[in-house]
């Protein structure tokens, strides 16, 4: 029983490990947190297409990040003396969801039912089936109008099949199949679809199927209320396309779709479908159907079309179309009117026969045609109608598989590379693979978005997240200044729009209106348009972006990149919210400069001296903590005055911050109401009031220095060491967060990145996270820079309410830079 | 091959990797550039076609199921000495990277690497054979 208890009491008042263990621990963490986003980002950043990586890559790169990531809370679980059981809880939670998605368990068919289609794109291909996943893309990325509906997922397909053994028969009953006896393999067939047919729906599908149906025909009556049941199989309309060996069920009533989802997933067993999937090498696991309902679309016009058509001619697509619905010309039991028009805009017409299709309507079939095609990167063959409103609805697209790229085309690929003019070559980076060709629009301002024209190629001297908003009608990006693990990088990707940064050159070698050719694969930029470069792409076998590898990368890093823990003063803020590994280390990061403060707060006497106030004439809420020789003062007093400072560093950054008058007080209002989308908060950061303050930390040796401070909405770190040793000196500032929108935000990191390159930083900016390190520069100019980032940290609060335009960034650097020469005495550049 | 073939003719390429990605991304890029690509995901396929037919340029992964980087390297060179031989691997290590290079490696990457660079480094192969520097001149070769 004594025992009992002195093992409690040992629990509960461990023997405290001295300060300067837990400091390491401290720094630590920090170095890990950096190194945790550093990681992040260069996962994003292989989206881009422009590295070659592969599964080892991908399981090498989640388990070290894992690795990172469970160090990280071990280290906080030492500086906080083991409270923090939950954070391991969820680093489990996320870990086993990456690791079922590495290992194609469960994680592939999620865990829904049902499916709406705002929520399917083709990153959900394995729970959707490529069918509706293409849908989903259409509605979603490319805002083409498609059916309403919704998508009963593969997960319900399992779980119907399992439940009176179905999946093993047909699973058994295939690997028992000689491979012979087609009488056979019909029998099975028949035996399959007969018992799916008879089967009853697991508990709750039905209601789920019925209740989601309900909600979509509410307010509909008549024909209106039809739905259209379709087969949505894996690998359908992909690298196969499965084209009409599954069922599609029209018109079906409301009570109906229970009967018409049996029928369409027991046509995943007729025995065409059955030979289909043996010729081209299925096996039976990769069997999984999901089902798309729509709404019926009442047709005036409607066919199909094909955006590439070689064997009519070059540069054509061909669309075959007749009154009323799509069926009877897919089937071909309707008799069709082709129509032939050209690729390249305004689309002209080279002939129409007696088609019912008008050349308005053409044109806007073969504008709509051609984006999905660009978003594919392969030619496509759409079925599409017109309603009687005039509305075009896509109904289905897949990729049209021609043979491989022969000699032709490579011999035209080389003359036409040959013959063409270079504008430049081998410059920038490339952020999205692929080729492009189009006129020329340069951006400068805002006003330069409203009127983009529909397939120009944006050129612009910075990337920009503002350009998200012409992604759709932009064919390519070139920007002159910009890295391919910026945010405008990872909207590129997102679309898939061809994406060339940090190029240099563009806006002075380009002009307005001018056509080019953009070939990121070659960082390259060619006058004219080369239809040779954009047809050797679109016959290239797969487009990257499809295949499984970066399928699994975009699925791992929705559990990794998001940060969903924005505010460290919202309810939510607790280790049990975290969802990805970003608010796993976001927290960590908050908790441990919490933990050093109470620390050091509550055994600081101890071990050495006990925090205090830094008495300053600018509020910085800043507690002051000496680690040795930091301080000349009597060791029982709670408060510190700058001229008791004796620590190197924090002498300087605050005579930076005293004197530079560049302390903006007066408050600056906040438009919160701007555009934050999914994408742009992975790296956005606190969103704490302006005027909180909250206690910011500072560490100080005598030539050491570790300064914590959120100041309003942001949040600055600086470790430093300045010395007489030029090799030990070093500066280390990061810069984050903000509370208004996303562009302003990155106005202001721009403009903090700029400055600090002025002053020869290294710099890397990851959205509005901003790195900057500068080392071994001896004493005298790492003073003055110290003295510069007290100026910085001043002025740069509260900076980005006031970035109006992308003006305002190259101003605030100017007025800052000469402000900051009388603090600085003189050139900062020696 | 002699030179005034290779002048005429694109260079051959032959590409090994387990992972069909890396073929898959390596075909249409080195394909772009000008050149004739064959990729297998196989050693022993790719052995068998290296004794059947001459390549100037064998791009192959370091571990692989059956035979593995560094036979497929020999084998390549035994069968043409003049055939540049580029190893990419995974798990780059000096150890690795010194002994592909003792083996007569032209060059040693490491994955992830960019398509650019890859491309760069056939291109200097490249260079190299229409200058007619013949193996020996870089003393690389078996002795």
């Amino acid at each position: 029983m004594f025992r009992f208890l002195k093992n409690v009491f040992a629990f509960r008042q461990p023997r405290p490990l001295p300060f300067a263990v837990l400091f390491t621990k401290f720094q630590h963490i920090l170095e890990r947190n950096n190194s945790i986003l550093g990681l992040m980002a260069d996962m994003g950043d292989k989206l881009g297409g422009e590295y070659v990586f592969d599964r080892r890559y991908i399981e090498q790169a989640t388990e070290q990040l894992g690795d990172q990531v469970f160090k990280l809370i071990s280290d906080l679980s030492v500086l906080a003396q083991c409270r923090h059981v939950e954070l391991f809880v969820a680093f489990e939670r996320i870990r086993h969801l990456l690791w079922q998605e590495l290992s194609g368990q469960t994680a592939v068919t999620g865990e829904r039912y049902v499916l709406g289609l705002d929520e399917v794109g083709y990153d959900q291909v394995d729970q959707a089936g490529g069918k509706m996943a293409h849908v989903g893309d259409l509605r979603n990325r490319l805002g083409l109008a498609a059916p309403d509906g919704f998508v009963i997922t593969t997960k319900a397909f399992f779980d119907f099949m399992r439940q009176d053994g179905l999946l093993e028969m047909a699973r058994d009953g295939i690997a028992a199949w000689d491979g012979r006896d087609e009488k056979g393999l019909d029998e099975l067939a028949a035996e399959m679809r007969r018992r799916i047919l008879e089967a009853p729906l697991p508990r709750g599908l039905a209601r789920e199927v019925t209740a989601r149906a309900d909600r979509l025909l509410s307010g509909r009556r008549g024909p209106q209320s039809l739905l259209a049941v379709r087969s949505s199989a894996w690998h359908e309309d992909g690298d196969s396309s499965f084209a009409g060996q599954y069922a599609t069920v029209l018109d079906v009533p409301r009570d109906g779709i229970i009967d018409a989802y049996r029928a369409v997933v027991a046509s995943a067993y007729s025995a065409t479908a059955w030979r289909y999937r043996l010729l081209r090498g299925y096996r039976e696991h990769e069997v999984g159907m999901a089902v798309g309902c729509q709404l019926m679309v009442s047709g005036a016009v409607s066919g199909v079309l094909h955006t590439y058509a070689p064997q009519v001619d070059e540069g054509v697509m061909v669309a075959d179309a007749a009154r009323g619905a799509c069926r009877p010309v897919v089937d071909g039991s309707a008799p069709a009117q082709t129509v032939v028009m050209e690729r390249d805009e305004p689309y002209r017409i080279r002939s129409n026969g007696d088609s019912p299709l008008d050349a308005a309507l053409a044109r806007e079939l073969a504008g709509a045609a051609m984006a999905i095609e660009r978003y594919y990167k392969r030619p496509q063959d759409i079925e599409w109608t017109f309603d009687a409103e005039g509305v075009l609805h896509i109904l289905q697209t897949r990729p049209l598989r021609f043979r491989p790229a022969g000699e032709s085309a490579r011999d035209d690929l080389d003359a036409a590379s040959r013959d063409a003019e270079v504008i430049f070559a081998g410059r920038g980076l490339a952020a999205q693979r692929g080729v492009a060709s189009g006129p020329v629009r340069m951006v400068r301002t805002d006003a330069d978005l409203e009127d983009f024209p529909s397939g120009a190629i944006l050129v612009a001297r910075h990337t920009s997240p503002r350009y998200s908003r012409v992604m759709r009608k932009a064919r390519g990006i070139i920007t002159d200044v910009g890295s391919p693990t910026g945010h405008m990088a990872t909207i590129a990707r997102e679309f898939r729009v061809p994406a060339l940064v940090n190029a240099g050159v563009a806006t002075a070698l380009l002009r307005d209106g001018e056509e080019i050719t953009l070939d990121t694969t070659r960082c390259a930029v060619y006058r004219g348009r080369i239809p040779a470069l954009d047809r050797f792409e679109l016959t290239e076998e797969d487009a990257f972006e499809d295949s499984y590898e970066y399928r699994l990368m975009r699925r791992l890093l929705k559990h990794i990149a998001p940060l969903n823990l924005v505010d460290p003063h919202g309810e939510n803020f607790l280790p049990s919210a975290c969802r990805t590994y970003h608010d796993i280390t976001r927290y960590i990061h908050e908790s441990a400069v919490n933990e050093l403060i109470s620390l050091s707060e509550r055994q600081g006497a101890a071990c050495m001296s006990s925090p205090r106030r830094l008495q300053t004439s600018i509020p910085l809420g800043l507690v002051l903590v000496d680690a040795g020789g930091g301080v000349e003062c009597p060791g029982d007093t709670g408060a510190v005055y700058p001229e008791q400072i004796v620590s190197l560093p924090m002498r300087e950054f605050l005579a930076g911050i005293d004197s530079c008058g560049m302390w903006c007080t007066e408050p600056v209002s906040v438009d919160l109401g701007s555009f934050m989308s999914s994408v742009t908060r992975t790296f956005s950061n606190s969103m704490s009031s302006p005027r909180a303050v909250g206690r910011n930390l500072a560490v100080v040796l005598r030539n050491y220095m570790n300064v914590h401070l959120r100041l309003g909405y942001h949040f600055n770190i600086i470790d430093a060491y300045l010395g007489d040793t030029v090799n030990d000196n070093y500066i280390y500032f990061r810069f984050m967060g903000g509370v208004t929108d996303f562009i302003r935000r990155s106005r202001r990191a721009k403009f903090v990145a700029e400055v600090l390159e002025r002053f020869d930083f290294r710099v890397e900016i990851h959205g509005d996270l901003v790195v900057g390190r500068v080392k071994k520069l001896d004493s005298a100019r790492m003073s003055r820079r110290l003295r510069m980032l007290g100026g910085l940290v001043g002025y740069a609060r509260q900076l980005d309410a006031r970035m109006h335009s992308e003006r305002d960034v190259s101003r605030h650097v100017r007025t800052f830079i000469d402000a900051m020469g009388a603090v600085i005495g003189g050139e900062h550049d020696e | 091959m002699s030179e005034s073939t290779l002048q005429a003719d694109r260079l051959r390429i032959l590409v090994l990797d387990d992972e069909p990605i890396v073929c898959k991304r390596l075909k249409p890029a080195f394909q772009k550039a000008g050149y004739e690509v064959e990729t297998f995901t196989d050693s022993a396929q790719a052995l068998a076609r290296l004794h059947e037919t001459r390549f100037d340029i064998v791009v192959t992964d370091l571990k692989m199921e059956g035979a593995d980087g560094m036979q497929v390297l020999s084998s390549a060179l035994e069968a043409s000495p003049r055939t540049r031989v580029i190893v990419i691997t995974g798990f780059a290590t000096l150890e690795t990277a010194k002994e592909s290079f003792r083996k007569g490696a032209f060059d040693f990457v490491a994955k992830p690497f960019k398509l650019g660079d890859i491309v760069e480094c056939v291109k200097r192969i490249e260079g190299e054979l229409r200058e007619g520097h013949g193996r020996t001149d870089r003393g690389v070769g078996p002795a």
